[in-house]
């Protein structure tokens, strides 16, 4: 058991960096599409062909196209990502600033959505067409089919504008100056160094953006664990088990929640990969100095060099998360690894 | 058309079948709603041209006079910043939002279920890991991202949006039904089949998609609402319908800007993007609940 | 046993969370700062002179660094680092004389050496307002230390008056942190990477903090050679623009001051909020549709004069208060306008019969119309108007959005730029001469300043000459001629002078732009050491 576990691993490994190498000849070509100059986007539309040509010349972009992706992978690998047009700083700085700013978000929002989630799912099959199940549904579907920059705005509006209870912008007050940097994570910063104040601070700068966020996720897992175990309540070892009188608590807990949360456990990685990218209009909304914001400004004003790293970095987190959920998956159901010995 | 033993028994039982699952379906009330809702959007995004008072809402035109006017019975839902009749745009929107995630299903979910099954049933053999190594490399981007980015580097119009959401949204299906294939390829029908001597296309054709289905036939319906959001979030950066053309997602961008006073702008598209997308999840939790054997 | 530990967790996780509440909610109040004035501007920012040319790259600079001369609000040049100067016979030579004693923000003396470095790095960078002075320059010599000359390759009537713009950087300390190999040969990268995050001006503001993500934060310069104590201590530019943020963050006193082109819709929505008012004054700008000149049906004169008597000014004039309809290019008292030349005004009937003249008549669906706008919702207002009265003559015209940068891309040759582009423009020193040069000369082709594609070689000339007059009134005669050329040749349908309109915080905030006269000088009403705010009027409503 224990080899299979390992090789199975090591063949997901060898082959994420595969679709890692072939992601990253598509963000090369990808960047290379987009039309317009760059070395006019980088200089400003001012600035005179002979200087344009400078800069080409510098950035080899006169050289053939496989040229210039060797020297781009050259540079990837010894963390040189390139400089960005827009902020004429080096992307890897950039990044560096803005990461650990969405990271606090994804990872909180992902706490929320998982946690409140699974609870709301697990209720709502346990007493499946009643009107609790209802109005579990009820509340998922309003979190799924409202918009995140909806309800951000919305949220900002009652508890910021209406109610001053919560700021409204950025991750903590300006007052407050907090400049030793371990994890990048406000909050765990403020607790590792036992600063309270900037903790709480911060908290409640993350309660809105948090919320907003998480409420999809939330309304997703919710959703998937309820069909999911009441899938699961209907199998032959359940109701063998209820006719053996075993209680329904050690049922609940015990015998259906892990293989139902098998389901949700998967998409989790591709959900934090998902918030991480998709956070920038909760961002944009609360100013808060994130990775997707920063990606999608990339975007927008066509930063090649910015572009094609955000979508890399999001690429690694993505197959990351991947191959974690996979071997947590595969613990909570064997039935995959089992699949893999009959096959061969 | 060929049947196996089992499909001859599939078939027969089929009506039976069906009129049972609609009992099921009809005693969840929920989504009786679902189905109720769908198809009021149904009737007014096809009869929309015959409900709507002022049609030139739609059109090249701006009325700077009647701008910003509060709902009243004239402007139902009031009208937007150019004098437009949100009432009317906001049917006709259904229109493209509907247009939109036929269009990316009808494209993306073929091509997805083909893909999924083939690489499913075909594990370990070559065709199915470049299959699944594509659908990753796809998958590693979000969705939006990957969007976002197609959108821009093609002209912003309808069409391009359509063709950049189909781009990837076939990977999804081809994901699911991967996943779905390779847990069911284990199972008795299909190797008794196997072992009768069935054709592969037959197998996959006539065991395994239909038993797949209702799970397809689920996303697809939640698919809807879904497109609808990721376009809502396009729109709100300026890219899928261009003006006049309405569109749901647009008109909440827009009309967001001028809370709290003109609340209606924004309101309103957005009271119906969430009945339109609930409608659809409503209606697809209802047919999964009915095709799918639980504890009831 | 499983169960109990489980109820009890329960039990523990919501007090915690309550307790959690609880002190949240207690620990709100925000302490009092030093007297500070917030400013939501554009993102991103340069703070480098030779870089950027963007508004809010110039708030940042005016307020980071000193120019060699100042200019009050009228447009006239007075001291600021030079004391003096003096102009040769021939115009062709120029000497500063500064004033000794002004230091950078790092204890040094601002010499002569630095004015000459300051503008070498401007002139060999060539971006951002460089092309002003490009080409002009032949050479800028030090005399001694505090005396510079600038030496021209031809007479430039207003340059006094652009060196308003034209800021001195440390040589001293760029030179120390020049990185090599760069474009620059000898110079390196010319110090670009050091300058983009540190301070190396001289101006009534340092840099406190820059998080070049989120914001830049400013404190007074205690050092400034001009007296400024009753200025702000701190100005802080944020970078968001987002309509819901700023009006929560004007009504919680957490913003002084909001950008310009706000929707009117935001800024009356602002207003309502107690103590804020709107400040309008007259900022020289003039709001247009630019017509591409070079592409069909538009390359028609008869097409263009077409739309220019079917577009609705006065709905125009209406959406933008306190605005009126352009005359021309140039704004009202813009030195150098002819307050007399030929204005449109919608006349269906004469749109319809030039259209009847074109060569296209009849073709027109062949000919789509594409229109474009960026980021900001009067000029969307615009584009959807003209759309609409196209289409009351039978053209159609299609209206896309696009951001800054797609737009400056697709400027670059003619097929690419867009036929109808709503946009506005702001003199960038105190001159016709500003305007008519950045939006109809051949050097500017090819950028997001001029998408009417004109490259009229007679249009160039009288240009070149009127510029290179030294006599103020030659000069603006000269340019009175320009603009009836230009107007003949109805290459943009000049829709209305708009006022720059900001939302301050009136209750506790004073700001002189606020008085409503015009302003001719660039930037100058966001020279925050001519503002002050009382911290206590805004303790106070806070309390309200």
């Amino acid at each position: 058991m224990k080899n299979r576990n390992i090789i199975f691993i090591i063949k997901r490994l060898l082959y994420s960096i595969l679709v890692l190498w072939a992601l990253s000849i598509c963000v090369f070509y990808l960047a290379r599409c987009i039309p317009g100059d760059p070395a006019r986007m980088a200089l400003g539309e001012r600035a005179s062909e002979e200087v344009l040509q400078r800069f080409r010349i510098l950035m080899y972009y006169d050289k053939p196209a496989l040229v210039q992706y060797y020297y781009w992978l050259n540079n990837l690998f010894h963390g040189d990502l390139g400089v960005s047009l827009v902020t004429r700083q080096p992307v890897l700085e950039d990044i560096g600033q803005v990461l650990p700013a969405t990271c606090e978000l994804a990872i909180y929002a992902l706490i929320f959505a998982t946690v409140i989630g699974i609870t709301i799912g697990v209720i709502s099959a346990r007493y499946h067409n009643t009107w609790v199940d209802n109005l579990g549904r009820i509340a998922a579907y309003f979190g799924i089919i409202t918009p995140s920059f909806v309800f951000a705005i919305m949220g900002m509006l009652i508890f910021s504008y209406v109610a001053r209870v919560l700021p409204s912008m950025g991750r903590i007050s300006p007052e407050l100056i907090y400049t030793s940097k371990i994890t990048g994570l406000i909050t765990i910063d403020a607790l590792i160094q036992g600063n309270f104040i900037v903790f709480f601070d911060a908290f409640k700068h993350l309660i809105l953006p948090v919320v907003s966020l998480g409420l999809i996720g939330m309304a997703e897992e919710g959703r998937i664990t309820r069909n999911s175990v009441y899938n699961n309540m209907g199998k032959d070892y359940i109701i063998s088990a209820q006719s053996y009188g075993v209680p329904e608590k050690v049922i609940m807990f015990q015998l259906l929640l892990k293989p139902s949360i098998n389901p949700v456990v998967s998409i989790l990685g591709l959900e934090f990969a998902n918030i991480l990218a998709g956070a920038f209009l909760v961002e944009l909304i609360f100013n808060w100095p994130g990775f997707a914001r920063y990606g999608m400004n990339a975007i927008l004003y066509k930063d090649i060099n910015a572009i094609s790293a955000v979508i890399l970095i999001v690429g690694v987190f993505v197959l990351l998360g991947n191959i974690i959920v996979d071997i947590i998956v595969g613990f909570l159901d064997p039935r995959i690894y089992l699949m893999e010995g009959r096959s061969e | 058309m060929k049947k196996t033993i089992f499909s001859q028994i599939l078939y027969s039982e089929k009506w039976g079948n069906l009129k049972r699952k609609w009992y099921k379906f009809s005693r969840n009330p929920l989504s009786i709603i679902g189905l109720i809702i769908v198809s009021i959007i149904l009737f007014f995004a096809v009869f929309a041209p015959f409900l709507t008072v002022h049609p030139e809402a739609v059109s090249k035109y701006v009325n700077f006079s009647e701008a910003k006017q509060l709902p009243s019975l004239r402007y139902p839902f009031g009208t937007d910043i150019y004098g437009r009749d949100i009432f009317t745009r906001v049917i006709y929107a259904f229109r493209i939002s509907l247009l939109m995630s036929g269009v990316v299903i009808l494209i993306a979910a073929p091509i997805g279920v083909i893909l999924g099954v083939i690489a499913g049933y075909f594990y370990n053999k070559w065709i199915s890991i470049l299959i699944m190594r594509t659908t990753d490399v796809f998958l590693s981007i979000p969705p939006l991202i990957l969007a976002l980015s197609i959108c821009s580097i093609l002209p912003r119009n309808l069409l391009t949006t359509m063709m950049a959401l189909s781009l990837l949204w076939w990977t999804w299906y081809c994901r699911m039904l991967y996943g779905l294939v390779t847990s069911i390829r284990g199972e008795f029908f299909i190797k008794s089949a196997e072992l009768i001597g069935a054709g592969k296309l037959h197998i996959l054709f006539n065991e395994i998609i239909p038993n797949c289905l209702s799970v397809i036939i689920t996303k697809m319906t939640l698919d809807v609402g879904a497109i609808i959001l990721i376009g809502s979030s396009l729109s709100f950066v300026g890219f899928g319908a261009q003006p006049p053309t309405p569109d749901l997602g647009g008109m909440i961008a827009s009309g967001v800007q001028y809370l709290p006073d003109a609340w209606w702008m924004s309101v309103f598209p957005s009271i119906n993007l969430l009945v339109l997308v609930l409608g659809f999840n409503l209606l697809g939790d209802g047919i999964y609940d009915m095709l799918t054997v639980g504890r009831g | 046993m499983v169960i109990m530990l489980n109820k009890k967790a329960k039990i523990l996780l919501i007090i915690l969370f309550t307790v959690g509440i609880l002190i949240i909610i207690s620990s709100m109040g925000i302490a009092s700062s030093p007297s500070i004035v917030r400013y939501s501007s554009d993102w991103p920012l340069s703070i480098d002179p030779a870089i950027g040319m963007d508004v809010q790259c110039v708030v940042a600079y005016i307020n980071l660094f000193d120019p060699l001369v100042f200019l009050d609000s009228k447009g006239n040049a007075i001291p600021h680092v030079a004391k003096s100067w003096d102009v040769s016979s021939d115009g062709f030579t120029y000497t500063f004389y500064l004033r000794p004693g002004i230091k950078f923000h790092n204890g040094e003396e601002i010499t002569a050496e630095d004015v000459k470095f300051s503008m070498d790095r401007l002139l060999a960078i060539g971006e951002g307002c460089g092309y002003i002075w490009l080409g002009k320059i032949q050479e800028t010599e030090v005399v001694d230390k505090y005396t510079v000359k600038f030496v021209l390759e031809e007479t430039f009537g207003p340059f006094i008056k652009t060196l308003y713009s034209f800021y001195i950087v440390n040589k001293d300390l760029i030179m120390a942190n020049i990185e090599k190999p760069g474009m620059y040969g000898d110079m390196g990268d010319y110090g670009k990477k050091y300058v983009s995050s540190n301070d190396v001006g001289s101006g009534p503001y340092m840099i406190k903090k820059y998080n070049r993500a989120e914001y830049l934060l400013m404190e007074k310069n205690p050092n400034y050679f001009l007296e400024i104590s009753s200025a702000p201590d701190e100005f802080k530019m944020i970078g968001s623009t987002e309509p819901v943020l700023l009006q929560t963050l004007m009504s919680r006193r957490e913003l002084e001051m909001t950008n310009r082109w706000c929707a009117d819709e935001t800024l009356e929505s602002i207003a309502k909020i107690k103590g804020v008012e709107i400040a309008r004054w007259p900022g020289g700008t003039v709001t247009y549709i630019a017509m591409n000149t070079k592409r069909p049906p538009l390359d028609d004169i008869h097409v263009r004069k077409a739309l220019a008597w079917a577009f609705d000014y006065d709905t125009a004039v209406k959406l933008f208060a306190g605005s009126i309809q352009a005359r021309g290019p140039l704004a009202l008292d813009l030195p150098g306008n002819d307050p007399n030349c030929f204005q449109y005004h919608r006349d269906l009937e004469r749109a319809k019969a030039e259209l009847k003249k074109s060569k296209y008549y009849g073709h027109f669906d062949e000919y789509p119309i594409d229109c474009r706008w960026n980021s900001n919702i009067p000029q969307e207002k615009m584009a959807m108007l003209i759309m609409a009265n196209a289409s009351d003559i039978g053209l159609s015209v299609n209206v896309t959005e696009t951001t800054w940068a797609l737009f400056s891309a697709a400027s670059s040759s003619i097929e690419t730029t867009p036929q109808l582009h709503s946009s506005l423009h702001t003199p960038y020193y105190p001159e016709a001469g500003s305007v008519l040069q950045s939006r109809y000369h051949s050097i500017t082709t090819g950028t997001s300043a001029q998408s009417e594609w004109l490259l009229d070689p007679v249009l160039d000339e009288m240009i070149d000459d009127a510029l290179s007059t030294v006599d103020e009134n030659e000069r603006y005669s000269k340019y009175k001629e320009i603009v009836k050329y230009i107007i003949d040749l109805c290459p943009t349908i000049f829709v209305a002078e708009t006022p720059e309109c900001v939302a301050y915080q009136a209750g506790y905030m004073e700001y002189p732009a606020a008085k409503g006269e015009p302003i001719s000088a660039y930037q100058y009403e966001n020279c925050m050491r001519f503002i002050k705010v009382d911290n206590e009027k805004r303790e106070k409503l806070l309390k309200k």
